[in-house]
């Protein structure tokens, strides 16, 4: 179990750069902060879906997410009275669906706020993003963007979402906790982005391990069948 | 192994009704191929590979996907959604999904890998002229295929893809109009597009897979070209495909089913080359994304388009670029094959492999002027390769070309 989880955790961080360091800096604007995110541990994926829960879903939904899922994936394994508590009427198989009615989002903020199942990978930069984004709430140094609205990460600058984590101002004392917070809700984002990740890696691995074999056998296949060739 | 099952009464059976021994000794076990074939010559057999792990997992695709841009909560749609329950709640559909995806570009590394190849070894020259032009022809319907297929998960760069190249009909005199809204549905696209599309990419599959089968017989009448360029005369020269080449290929496919998943398992997406990261946003009619780029194995033959002014002309010499290479065996007139008794022809084909790479760079990146300067230069030479190969035989001076190999 622990050597399953290395082996996890080693491939992940692997593939995660690998696709990171591609597309980082691809944008405009500053490079993006890099976010400690690790999508194989379930105390951060649980901390992240706490603060999802609790922050993110006034506004955004994850519909691709059902509150069966949150039972059903090992990454997040809550138990079902959890679960029940978290739904309340909500069937089980309902995804996660904020309250906020689009409508009355396109009233408050000028745009119905995306939802968020797939947002690591719609983004450039993945969780690294999320996690700018969040922690990326600045005052305008030329003024004309009200605060809470400038953000130093966002095409433009100008962002319709309003500082979610009360980054803009806080002690110095929170910024710590905060930081935690946006990473964590951006571990939760990139599992969900893709829910099959960690299992997918650890196939691979016996997939890729298999495969090797097979063409080192193969290959000493072909050069026994051809030895008799002159050239 | 096939001995034994030849010496089989059930074989026997067959064979008197199919002839099937005889079809085994003449494609296989005594279909003669040149000894001297190098790793190059591995592409063919993997580029039949992918057609069939394509086709397989794209039925099993189809048995969840719903072709509809009917729209869903969060501004999603029912093709949008129906991708995403593969990926989340079918059982391995996310395998089967990142196969198909990946598939399709592992389809043009191993399409274009072979092609190069033929340009390089001369393989496009008498008596395989025709042999040649089937192969163009699966190469635009392959392209066809890939651009059919975009569209169906309805994200953004499908949606404004698809707007974009069917744009391009538009810009015909005459039919042009009528060719967009036949191909669209409509007048913009939409739902319509996305059930023809859709239709589409299943049939050109089916006619890939009749066209390549006449690939292989114009190949097997033929037969292989080779390193040298040189015809085959003696037996010593030949070995028979199977068993010689059938253990060398399964030998290529080890390699390339060990990238290919290597791909699938560890980074599905290629950093955005594969799966393009604007895909993952629902498609959107009245948001276009800051920079509208075809998937990479189609860049070269965009930056062709964008090299113009002019839309009609972009268009005309984007087909020109594809149909010219209908004209090559016809435009190469040298006797010598490949390109190593050809030293100019080898500096020329080497530098148009790196022409279409640039051309593919620039297709890719948002455009800026330098880029499209670059871009029109590749274009400019993309096409002088073509016709300086016209003249090239009448001052190149060829090294001495072995009598066998």
């Amino acid at each position: 179990m622990k050597l399953k989880q290395l082996v996890l955790a080693a491939t992940a961080t692997v593939s995660l750069l690998a696709s990171g360091a591609a597309v980082a800096n691809e944008g405009h604007g500053p490079a993006l902060k890099h976010a400690e995110v690790n999508v194989t541990d379930q105390a951060q994926i649980r901390r992240g879906l706490d603060v999802f829960t609790n922050i993110c879903m006034g506004c955004h939904s994850a519909k691709y997410v059902t509150y069966k899922g949150l039972m059903d994936y090992p990454e997040i394994g809550l138990t079902r009275e959890q679960v029940d508590e978290l739904r309340g009427s909500h069937p089980l198989t309902d995804g996660l669906i904020s309250d906020l009615n689009p409508e009355d989002a396109k009233v408050s903020y000028g745009k119905v706020p995306p939802d968020l199942s797939i947002i690591t990978n719609a983004r450039r930069g993945g969780a690294n993003y999320v996690y700018s984004i969040l922690t990326g709430f600045e005052h305008d140094p030329a003024g004309k963007v009200p605060d809470g609205n400038f953000n130093e990460y966002f095409p433009g600058n100008r962002i319709a979402m309003p500082d979610p984590l009360s980054w803009l101002g806080h002690d110095e004392s929170e910024t710590a906790e905060l930081e935690k917070q946006a990473q964590d809700v951006s571990a939760f984002l990139a599992f969900i982005s893709d829910p099959h990740q960690n299992e997918r890696r650890v196939i691979g691995c016996w997939v890729v391990g298999f495969l090797i074999l097979l063409s080192l056998v193969l290959w000493r296949l072909k050069v026994e069948v051809w030895k008799d060739v002159k050239h | 192994m096939l001995d034994k099952i030849m010496k089989t009464r059930l074989f026997a059976w067959i064979d008197e009704r199919t002839g099937a021994e005889a079809i085994i000794k003449s494609q296989l076990t005594e279909y003669p191929v040149p000894k001297n074939l190098n790793y190059m010559w591995n592409f063919g057999s993997l580029a039949l590979l992918v057609l069939v792990l394509q086709i397989l997992t794209g039925v099993f695709l189809a048995m969840y996907y719903k072709p509809s841009a009917a729209l869903t909560m969060g501004g999603y749609t029912v093709a949008f959604d129906s991708v995403e329950r593969i990926m989340r709640d079918v059982n391995f559909g996310w395998l089967i999904r990142y196969m198909h995806a990946v598939g399709a570009s592992a389809f043009f590394v191993v399409v274009y890998m072979h092609i190069g190849r033929g340009l390089y070894y001369g393989s496009y020259k008498g008596p395989r002229e025709l042999l040649w032009i089937i192969g163009v022809v699966i190469l635009l319907i392959m392209q066809g295929a890939a651009f059919f297929g975009y569209l169906l998960p309805w994200g953004q760069m499908s949606f404004w893809g698809a707007t974009v190249i069917t744009n391009l009909f538009g810009a015909l005199p005459v039919l042009g109009e009528y060719l967009q809204q036949l191909l669209r549905g409509g007048f913009a696209v939409g739902d319509p597009t996305l059930n023809r599309f859709f239709s589409l990419h299943y049939l050109f599959p089916l006619l890939l897979a009749a066209i390549v089968g006449g690939h292989v017989h114009a190949l097997h009448v033929v037969h292989s070209n080779n390193p040298e360029g040189i015809d085959v005369h003696s037996d010593a020269e030949r070995i028979n495909f199977h068993p010689y080449y059938t253990v060398k290929d399964a030998f290529g496919v080890g390699i390339f089913l060990t990238l290919y998943c290597y791909v699938i398992f560890f980074n599905p997406q290629m950093g955005g080359y594969f799966i393009e990261v604007d895909n993952y946003v629902p498609a959107n009619n009245l948001q276009t994304p800051p920079h509208i780029a075809p998937v990479w194995y189609l860049t070269p033959w965009y930056t062709i388009l964008r090299s113009f002014e002019s839309k009609l002309l972009g268009v005309l010499m984007m087909g020109a670029s594809l149909a010219i290479l209908f004209l090559l065996p016809f435009l190469d007139r040298s006797k010598v094959r490949s390109a190593r008794y050809r030293p100019v022809f080898k500096q020329m084909v080497i530098l148009f492999f790196v022409c279409v790479i640039v051309l593919g760079y620039c297709g890719h990146s948002a455009p800026t002027p330098t880029l499209k300067l670059v871009g029109q230069i590749a274009t400019t030479y993309y096409f002088l390769f073509f016709f300086a190969l016209l003249i090239l035989p009448k001052f190149e001076k060829t090294k001495p070309v072995p009598d066998h190999i």
